[in-house]
């Protein structure tokens, strides 16, 4: 009995410590990584207009900014160890000592200014010995969240161009638009990540990067929301973000008459949110009544994402004139043709004659537009600034005045919330330690590969 | 046109409408033939299309069938059975399902007729499915021809609808192909025949409703609009047609085409497409227009053989014709003894033969006509001389007895009278040899010494000579009036006996003017000729005068001896010219002498 005993004592050791070998990070591997972004600039200033997940995902892996906010919306220091208000509208960051960029140079606050003003033209910069200070025309709070966002991670331009940051990769080989080899930057102030290296391959659609993955030809892909349900019943390692995407409909010019108005609001009614989030989302996001998700704001329920046919044709019944739109979508989108296409089936029921193209130019675009930010005042101005609308600056931070800025956006008809979805990713069984952040990007500065063959 | 012509176009035209004719005639048969032959091709091509139609249409059915069975529709039947029925999972299940069975279309339906699931349409979901009246008895039906309506196009397909068996709600899978350019490529074509689709789309032709064999929509480079007419035609009477298109100018290049409506299922079986089979003409083209290039060769060459045959046998018909006319030109000419050859016993040969006979009958009449006018001209000469002589006899004869009188009745004036007598013997005997002189004269006319000579100096010099005795007192003036031609050309004459000739029609022109008058002398070139005019305005001549005056002998004077116009025309004839006389009682008579020009004037161009 007691030979047993040890027996199984010995087997239970044996058992523990392999598993505990398994959860434990492991140093070395490279990650292969395939995204749908063509991200064509590794400068974090210049975003070439377009924001995206994989972008800002990409700036976190070589880039730091001053401050960072943690899951709960809170601001945290990074670069930056503290913040104070020296004046009404300027707020002075103390920095992070000790910290060098890749090439070695240490971080100074003349460096982390000519960064912000690299991508902040307008703003006014001063310099300490290890502090800089901002004069601003916003609360502090939102400027906080703004030096969150990663297009203000801090770069130095090196010799050869590139750019050089803080974070934890650096740049081995880069061709825009298509390839970037990241290695391990060795210095790292937040110590060397468990990764040798990380190779992304861009310009990859879903169902490339799902069979990259199946394959093993890539450990980390980006999953399409629709195909969350359906990817993770096949058992493979997925997370998704807070819904922090806005699909909507995005009118090229402001309503110009009555009965313009009259059609938007019956084309608004007659899209069918909910059968359409059901079916050809998989259930994936949210119906979207408002342009901020209700997480965000807490208000996002009073804005009706229900279909109301009946007040649908009644608008249209107001309007003399019945034009035919042409409503373009992004023929690389799968999905996005299958909503152009339900929602012109929806507009028909109202009396809307919507034409789905693939045109550039059209009446309206189905567009989809990653929120900037998980504060709801930084993202509402960063969605009016992304499709060009016009929003009432307010000195404010309140619930009602972010819900009042709201309210007149979308009373200009000239946008049509439709859904607010999550961004969603896969990694094989051997990725451990990767995050996705509460802005829909993904973090892989904690990730490691385990040694075990797929 | 000569007759040997005249019977060459007619040889040659009757072997040209000959050949024209059997031309024609192989050329309306080979379209007959060729009509036929595409009216059996054509129907042929359309038995094709319906049996491949058929059969495309079976092989729906039964991948359709094959779907309705599966699992996967099995279990999309139980969740719509189920008592809250998910259908969301289902929404992209019709698109695997199609692509395993290569269709195009495929809707998943419930019993409601609801859409589950659209591999066409996948955004469709949720709403009812249209155009069936009755599904569960559509699914007991063979494939069909139906349109297809997506959001942004419209297609023709073949559709067939199969329910899911063993459920109280079936779920109804309606599957379907594309009528479309696939599909009219599986169609076996001969080379020259073609099949497109007009897809009845829509209140107004449009060409991209045009399906062609080829990839895409274009039928081909022709123009599509070009099949407007047909299509409109068709649409409104939704009967089979036919109708050709020309693409070019060039003929070869027309198409035939068929028009066979299709139609849909229901009551008023509307119609979805056209079917259009085109059969080029390039053939039938190139056939009619070798026929036509053969029948201008052998009609070309038949024309030519006919030529040369026509021209022989035409020779060999007309030589004996011509030999005749040549013969009959002789005899105009004054060859009387002219004969032809007498080679058969045919026609031309009687005529022939006839022909020498006649000219024998002439040259014997006339032989005897200058018999007969010889002894009348000796008769004249007799009559003449006794006339001539006798005038001058009696006188003689007289003065001789009127001295043998004198002699014997009155010697005493017998010298007197002998010396009287004596000078009227003498001048009656000159007289007498006078008269012989000039018959003399006549009988010895010289031989023509021929010389250039320039008739106008000629006429002037006769003029001058007679000027004189033109206006001698004691007679009336006769006023001379001299139109010569300076272009008159040289002669070849003798210039004394041409002087004579003229100065002899002067004389006449003058004692036919006893009452005075105008003696015209006029020189005119004519055709080649010099012509010598002496005209006077006398009594003219009677016709009888007119026919005779040129006769030796023959005179309307009194004291004429019936020679100066013979001896004139004697001259003319002599210098191979041509006198004529131009008369009319009581307006005078003009001479006319044509003397040919001289070879030396004909020389110098002139």
């Amino acid at each position: 009995m007691k030979r047993i005993g040890w027996l199984w004592l010995v087997v239970s050791s044996a058992l523990l410590a392999s598993l505990a070998a398994e959860t434990r990070p492991q140093y070395g591997g490279t990650l292969h990584v395939a995204m749908r972004t063509a991200v064509s600039s590794l400068d974090p200033a210049d975003t070439g207009g377009v924001d995206s997940f994989a972008r800002r995902s990409l700036m976190r892996l070589m880039f730091d900014t001053l401050v960072t906010m943690d899951e709960s919306g809170r601001v945290q220091g990074w670069l930056a160890t503290s913040w104070q208000a020296s004046g009404p509208q300027r707020l002075q960051l103390r920095l992070r000592r000790g910290i060098t960029f890749h090439d070695g140079n240490a971080l100074t606050a003349e460096a982390v200014a000519a960064s912000l003003r690299s991508a902040n033209p307008s703003w006014n910069i001063s310099v300490d010995s290890d502090s800089v200070t901002i004069e601003h025309d916003n609360s502090d709070s939102l400027l906080l969240a703004e030096l969150a966002l990663a297009r203000n991670a801090i770069e130095k331009k090196m010799s050869d161009g590139k750019p050089s940051g803080t974070g934890p990769f650096q740049i081995a080989e880069w061709q825009p638009g298509k390839k970037l080899t990241l290695t391990t930057a060795e210095s790292c102030w937040r110590g060397r990540p468990f990764l040798d290296a990380i190779e992304i391959e861009m310009g990859k659609n879903y169902r490339d990067q799902m069979l990259a993955l199946e394959s093993g030809k890539a450990e980390f892909i980006e999953v399409a929301a629709e195909q969350f349900h359906r990817v993770s019943v096949d058992g493979r390692e997925i997370a998704s973000s807070a819904p922090m995407e806005l699909t909507a409909l995005l009118f090229s010019r402001e309503a110009t008459s009555p009965d313009d108005k009259a059609l938007r609001e019956a084309l608004a009614y007659s899209v069918e949110r909910n059968s359409i989030r059901s079916v050809l989302l998989q259930g994936a996001g949210q119906p979207a009544g408002s342009l901020l998700p209700n997480w965000m704001t807490g208000y996002a329920f009073t804005f009706s994402a229900e279909a109301d046919l009946n007040r649908a044709r009644h608008a249209h019944a107001q309007t003399r004139s019945n034009p035919t739109w042409t409503l373009a979508y992004d023929p690389n989108d799968t999905v996005a043709r299958l909503l152009a296409e339900r929602i012109a089936l929806n507009a028909r029921d109202a009396g809307v004659t919507l034409q789905p193209s693939t045109n550039a130019t059209a009446d309206l675009r189905l567009v989809r537009i990653p929120l900037a930010s998980a504060n709801p005042s930084l993202a509402l101005t960063a969605l009016a600034s992304a499709t060009g609308l016009s929003v009432a600056k307010t000195k404010s931070d309140s619930v009602e005045a972010l819900y009042a800025s709201e309210q007149a956006l979308l009373a200009t008809r000239q946008i049509v919330p439709l859904f607010h979805l999550p961004a969603s990713y896969a990694a094989s069984a051997r990725v451990k330690g990767w995050t996705v952040n509460r802005d829909g990007s993904w973090s892989l500065a904690d990730a490691w590969l385990e040694n075990r063959q797929p | 046109m000569i007759f040997r012509r005249k019977l060459l176009a007619v040889f040659a035209l009757t072997v040209f409408l000959s050949v024209g004719g059997v031309a024609t005639l192989v050329l309306i048969m080979t379209r007959r033939a060729f009509e036929q032959n595409e009216e059996q091709r054509t129907a042929a091509l359309v038995a094709q299309f319906q049996r491949e139609f058929t059969r495309q249409g079976d092989d729906i059915a039964r991948r359709v069938g094959e779907i309705a069975a599966s699992d996967a529709v099995s279990r999309m039947a139980s969740a719509v059975a189920g008592p809250t029925p998910d259908l969301a999972g289902y929404f992209d299940a019709a698109k695997s399902l199609a692509e395993s069975r290569q269709l195009d279309f495929l809707d998943l339906v419930d019993a409601h007729g609801t859409i589950i699931s659209s591999f066409q349409s996948p955004a469709k979901f949720g709403y009812p499915e249209s155009g069936f009246e009755n599904l569960s008895a559509a699914a007991e039906q063979r494939a069909f021809l139906a349109q297809e309506e997506s959001t942004d196009s419209t297609a023709l397909g073949l559709f067939a609808v199969r329910a899911t068996r063993g459920f109280e709600h079936p779920v109804y899978a309606i599957g379907g192909r594309r009528l479309d350019s696939t599909f009219l490529s599986t169609l076996d074509l001969p080379a020259d025949m073609r099949a497109l689709l007009y897809h009845n789309h829509g209140d107004r032709f449009s060409r991209e409703w045009l399906i062609g064999p080829q990839a895409g929509n274009s039928p081909d480079a022709h123009p599509a609009d070009r099949f407007e007419p047909l299509v409109d035609a068709v649409r409104k009477s939704n009967q089979e047609m036919t109708f050709k298109i020309s693409w070019s100018s060039d003929q070869a290049d027309d198409e035939l085409f068929r028009a066979i409506p299709l139609r849909g299922l229901g009551k008023e079986r509307p119609l979805l497409g056209i079917l259009l089979i085109g059969a080029s003409q390039r053939s039938y083209v190139e056939l009619k227009r070798h026929i036509r290039a053969s029948a201008l060769l052998v009609g070309g060459g038949g024309i030519v053989l006919a030529i040369l045959l026509s021209s022989w046998a035409a020779a060999r018909v007309t030589r004996p014709v011509e030999q005749l006319a040549r013969a009959a030109q002789e005899v105009a000419n004054g060859n009387w003894d002219t004969r032809v050859e007498v080679p058969g016993y045919d026609e031309v040969s009687q005529l022939a033969d006839s022909f020498n006979r006649m000219t024998s009958e002439l040259l014997s009449h006339r032989e005897r006509l200058v018999q007969a006018e010889r002894v009348a001209a000796w008769r004249e000469l007799a009559r003449r001389l006794a006339h001539e002589l006798k005038n001058p006899l009696f006188p003689l004869q007289l003065t001789v007895e009127n001295l043998v009188r004198a002699r014997e009745q009155s010697p005493e004036q017998f010298d007197e009278v002998f010396g009287e007598s004596a000078r009227t013997l003498l001048a009656e005997i000159s007289n007498l040899k006078s008269i012989i002189g000039r018959f003399s004269e006549f009988s010895k006319m010289p031989q023509p010494q021929l010389q250039a000579l320039q008739l106008n100096e000629t006429i002037a010099n006769v003029a001058q000579l007679f000027h004189a005795q033109l206006q001698a007192p004691g007679r009336p003036p006769i006023e001379c009036r001299l139109e010569l031609d300076p272009q008159l050309p040289l002669v070849d004459a003798d210039p004394e006996l041409l002087h004579k000739a003229i100065s002899n029609l002067v004389l006449n022109a003058m004692d036919a003017m006893p009452l005075g008058g105008t003696l015209t002398l006029r020189s005119r070139r004519e055709d080649g000729h010099a012509v010598v005019e002496v005209g006077d305005t006398g009594t003219g001549l009677t016709r009888e005068e007119r026919e005779r005056i040129f006769t030796p002998y023959y005179t309307s004077k009194q004291h004429g001896t019936g020679l100066g116009l013979a001896i004139v025309q004697s001259v003319v004839s002599d210098h191979k010219g041509r006198i004529s006389v131009q008369s009319e009682s009581g307006r005078g008579t003009t001479f006319m002498i044509e003397l040919p020009s001289s070879v030396r004037d004909a020389r110098l161009g002139n």
